[in-house]
């Protein structure tokens, strides 16, 4: 836990140094070759810097990231990035990536830097304009550029689905690592909801996504504020794990229903992953006696990362959407509480009486009213149909603590309504086609299932515990699952290997060739119908 | 690595052809004229969409071929919570094994795949997937526990998955089976037990302080409902002590039993887990609280679990079945030790010849899995030929009421509802551990999981076939 700590000044969303010198403004990009590499560099219309990596091997697809989001101010520990910082999916723990691995195969890379004067935030609609000139400028470039894979992780995912809509004819396969897969404001609300929640039980001093709206710098540090006001209970809990009784509200003081409760309480309602990199969810010790408590301890592990996201993107959001869009007046608490968790977790929420009691403070607590330009400007945010066509594989830690795995499962399901929708159509054109003409102009509707979801999985248990009962919470911990952008090198090749495959046939892969690719070792799930905890909203 | 199990909806097939290859056939035929082309391509989209609209073949389901069926099972085989349960697989198997050698059902052998998930419900989710996608299981059978199977019931469900005969009596899995349409009772719900312990308590004890110890869960909350609508209720830090499921062991209920003490109450209900009844038991004697009668919830009065833990707290046999003597109970089925009974005898039998277990010896723990293992086989054969888990679910559905079994009440199952045995008979435990009826008759009674009455049951169980395996209902 105490790394976890000292990690408020360095948010793992934030991937930090430059991996490219940039050459001075120009519209042309600047090229030089060293072991069979070309690496082009230039920047944008924009002013932005993008690079390009082609192979002397170059088989003709050209993978184009874009990378997460990025505030655009600094914090103690953190530094704005300036030109490219990462051309493939890197691995954001042991900041590493494939990018060497791919360009042997002949795959060629190319990213950008998305920001706009210097400025990074919620910029999805500029992005998209950025890619769209990286793409262009790529395949002037290389004319034999013929297949694009665009692809991206977290909060990059936005740019690459308005894309592949907006531009299907220079989209051959979509491939979205870790993704902020559908709306934003689906997991803001979560993410706001753990603010309001330990508002209640831990501080009242915070305000949370109440205090978003501000521009600029000062909007930037009243967010830091609130999210140093979770670390400061969190270096607390790194000590006693939150077995202190609550403090707040007062009718629950010397109640004696433990913190840790309104912890898990609060994960749980919020549906981040009750395992951690450390935590397994299972594994108990003296100290961490039974199951729901090493949950617990998993939560409290996931909830720096958890609450950064709600309080940094969250002001990120607010600037774009105009307004405070948080607003928990409707909310219900006790409906996020799933059967499943009160039963699971019953012991570590301390019973039903206890879980009862946290629920109607929470029913009682006043509530946070959004502004109307906010609220609706995030519903609006970052449009995108699900109707694009294109082969598109998802890639996600069944725990990741920042975005939430419920993305992709949000996502499939979109993409999915469209598909049966497609679907429906389709058989009954079949069914009321009376000429040859009609049915053939029928058999055209017929919709394509093209969508694929991996899950990066934890081993069954790895948490492991001092003589003393302690859960160890330094070093790696999980090799798999877990921690945001954070794939192995060999789940990483598997993704790319397969977005190469759908790029140049159209189609997700066969269930062989997927076989093949995630053998076992690799951590990805066979079971294609896995189905990770579901976003609350 | 298990083989992949594709997750959307597939191409719209005729049979093993595609549409777009039928429609290509038709269209390279030499000898088709154009009108016939159409006509046929016409018939083709119609019987295209005909077919579609089929349940699956058997072949399609996982789990099931020609000579096997694949059946997966989760409980607590090791842990705290394991003495008694971890009896139950072996029952079962035993009695498949038996099925097995009589050439099994339609000719399939079955198979049943176990995984021990120690009461820990991050493992019954780690092995609930092991079973789907590595042992490719046709169906979920029997397994154990509430809040491990709250966990996966879910997911199960959502697969599609037929999950049957499960060992919780809590109402939240089977009352509203829109909600889990495949998952099925193997027991009486806890509601059911309740009130019609509750409406004997009440007559029986009505001059006596009734107060009662439960766990705060959902197997808590289903009990207080039933005893609820039986009359019985109970004041909060009096007669009701609660504790937090699983703190049983180490808080050591002292303070539960003494605040029951203190309240003056004569009769001590029990709503909780095995393992938590011999810890009540042994600190009310500790602390000298002696009620004139304990009444326990069925699944926490097996006097298996009991004598167990509190042999490993160094209380010797006797001892322990001295503190079982005269505790009332219930149960759906005759007594264990019912030699009496044909089911018994024939279960006796079938463990004794079949049951590979060190720990195979006699008692409610194999009676419950070999019942559970003989409705199981009884549904397969039922089903007939064309096995598939929709056809399995849809036989539940209308005719699992008329299911023989072991038990002396039906099982509630129907379009409604997917409760299981609908009533029970109320005994206390004698010298030897035996449930023995509180009066000189066994009187069953029955009543469901809402406000309905507790009425005397007129059931009629069917005879149990000669070579002990059922074909149906």
């Amino acid at each position: 836990m105490r790394k976890v700590v000292a990690m408020v000044g360095a948010v793992a969303l934030i991937v930090s140094g430059t991996i490219l010198a940039i050459p001075s403004a120009s519209a042309a990009p600047v090229c030089g070759t060293k072991a069979g590499i070309e690496t082009c560099g230039g920047v944008l219309s924009n002013g932005a810097a993008y690079a390009i990596k082609i192979p002397s091997n170059f088989k003709g697809t050209v993978f184009y990231w874009n990378h997460g989001f990025r505030p655009s101010y600094p914090y103690p520990g953190y530094t704005p990035p300036k030109g490219v910082e990462e051309i493939t999916l890197g691995n954001q723990i042991t900041k590493s990536d494939s990018t060497n691995e791919m360009l042997n195969l002949g795959y060629g890379v190319a990213t950008y830097d998305r920001s706009t004067g210097g400025l990074h935030g919620w910029n999805t609609a500029e992005g998209v304009a950025m890619l769209k000139e990286l793409v262009d400028t790529t395949k002037a470039k290389y004319p034999n550029a013929t297949k694009s894979v665009i692809w991206g992780s977290s909060g990059g995912a936005p740019v690459v689905n308005m894309f592949a809509e907006k531009y299907p004819e220079l989209t051959n396969a979509v491939g979205l690592a870790t993704p902020v897969a559908t709306n934003i404001g689906r997991q803001l609300q979560s993410g706001c909801d753990l603010f309001f929640i330990m508002s209640v039980f831990f501080d009242p001093t915070i305000k949370g996504c109440d205090a978003l709206g501000g521009k600029g710098v000062a909007g930037h540090m009243a967010a830091l504020g609130e999210l140093a006001k979770v670390g400061a209970l969190l270096t607390v809990w790194s000590k006693n794990l939150g077995a202190p009784g609550l403090e707040y509200p007062a009718a629950l003081k010397g109640g004696g229903i433990p913190q840790r409760s309104a912890l898990l309480l609060m994960g749980l309602l919020a549906g981040m992953p009750t395992k951690s990199q450390h935590m397994d969810g299972i594994t108990t010790s003296a100290l961490v006696a039974e199951q729901s408590i090493n949950a617990t301890v998993a939560i409290l592990e996931n909830t720096l990362d958890a609450a950064a996201t709600g309080i940094l993107a969250g002001q990120a959001v607010s600037e774009v959407v105009g307004g405070k869009f948080y607003d928990n007046t409707k909310t219900d608490y006790t409906a996020l509480l799933d059967e499943a968790d009160s039963g699971r977790y019953n012991l570590g929420l301390s019973g039903d009486e206890a879980i009862g009691a946290m629920l109607l403070m929470l029913k009682m607590a006043p509530r946070i009213t959004g502004e109307a330009t906010g609220m609706a400007g995030i519903k609006a945010l970052d449009k995108v149909n699900y109707t694009s066509t294109k082969p598109t594989i998802l890639l996600h830690n069944e725990a990741d603590r920042l975005v939430w795995p419920g993305q992709s499962v949000a996502y499939v399901d979109a993409k999915r309504a469209v598909f049966d929708a497609n679907q429906s159509k389709y058989e009954d054109a079949l069914a009321s086609a009376k000429t040859g003409a009609q049915l053939l102009a029928a058999m055209k509707m017929k919709p394509k299932w093209n969508t694929l979801a991996l899950y990066a999985m934890t081993p069954e248990t790895y948490t492991k515990y001092t003589e003393a009962g302690l859960p160890v919470l330094t070093g790696l911990g999980a090799n798999s699952g877990v921690g945001h952008q954070a794939f192995s090198a060999a789940q990483t090749m598997a993704f790319a290997k397969l977005l190469y495959y759908a790029a140049n046939s159209g189609n997700i892969p066969s269930s062989a060739l997927i076989a093949k690719n995630i053998a076992a070792g690799v951590g990805l799930n066979p079971d294609l119908d896995f189905r990770p905890t579901e976003l609350k909203y | 690595m298990g083989r992949l199990r594709l997750s959307y909806r597939q191409p719209l097939r005729l049979g093993a052809i595609s549409f777009k290859e039928r429609v290509n056939v038709v269209k390279f035929h030499p000898s088709l004229s154009k009108p016939g082309f159409l006509t046929l391509v016409a018939g083709l989209a119609v019987g295209a969409l005909a077919l579609s609209s089929l349940p699956a073949s058997a072949a399609s389901d996982p789990g099931i071929t020609d000579t096997e069926i694949v059946l997966g099972m989760q409980l607590p085989q090791s842990g705290p919570a394991s003495p008694g349960y971890n009896k139950v697989d072996d029952a079962m198997r035993a009695y498949f094994d038996y099925v097995n050698s009589k050439g099994g059902v339609n000719g399939r052998m079955i198979r049943l795949e176990v995984k021990d998930d120690a009461y820990k419900a991050g493992l019954t989710v780690s092995t609930a997937s092991s079973l789907i996608n590595k042992e490719k299981v046709f169906a979920f059978v029997g397994s154990i526990g509430t809040q491990t199977h709250i966990s996966v019931i879910k997911d199960i469900n959502r697969r599609g998955i037929p999950d049957i005969f499960v060992n919780s009596g809590y109402s939240g899995f089977y009352t509203d089976p829109k909600k889990y349409p495949n998952s099925f009772a193997g027991l009486g719900t806890y509601v059911v037990e309740a009130k019609i312990l509750g409406k004997y308590l009440k007559e029986t004890y009505g001059d006596k302080k009734i107060g009662i110890l439960y766990q705060t869960d959902d197997f808590g909350r289903n009990a207080i409902a039933g005893f609820a609508t039986a009359g019985l209720k109970f004041t909060p830090k009096e007669t009701a002590a609660t504790f937090i499921a699983g703190t049983h062991g180490s808080l050591g209920l002292v303070s539960q039993m003494s605040q029951l003490k203190a309240a003056g109450v004569e009769v001590v209900i029990i709503a909780a887990v095995s393992s938590a009844t011999a810890v009540a038991v042994a600190t009310a004697a500790k602390i000298g609280y002696a009620p004139k009668k304990w009444a326990v919830i069925s699944v926490g009065a097996d006097a298996t679990t009991f004598q167990t833990i509190l042999g490993a707290q160094g209380v010797p046999l006797a001892t322990s079945a001295a503190m079982l003597t005269g505790v009332i109970s219930a149960s759906h089925a005759p007594a264990a030790g019912d030699s009496s009974d044909e089911f018994i005898t024939a279960f006796k039998k079938i463990n004794d010849d079949f049951n590979k277990s060190p720990s195979k010896a006699w008692d409610n723990n194999v009676l419950q899995g070999m019942n559970a293992a003989y409705l199981t086989t009884q549904a397969l054969f039922g089903v007939g030929k064309n096995l598939t888990r929709k056809a399995l679910v849809s036989y539940l559905e209308t005719k699992g009421s008329s299911m023989s079994s072991a038990a002396l009440v039906p099982l509630g199952y129907s379009k409604t509802t997917h409760e299981g045995y609908t009533g029970f008979w109320i005994g206390a435990y004698d010298a030897s551990s035996v449930l023995k009826p509180v009066g000189t008759d066994r009187v069953v009674y029955t009543t469901d999981s809402g406000t309905g009455p507790v009425t005397v049951s007129t059931y009629k169980r069917p005879a149990m076939p000669v070579d002990a395996l059922p074909k149906g209902a």
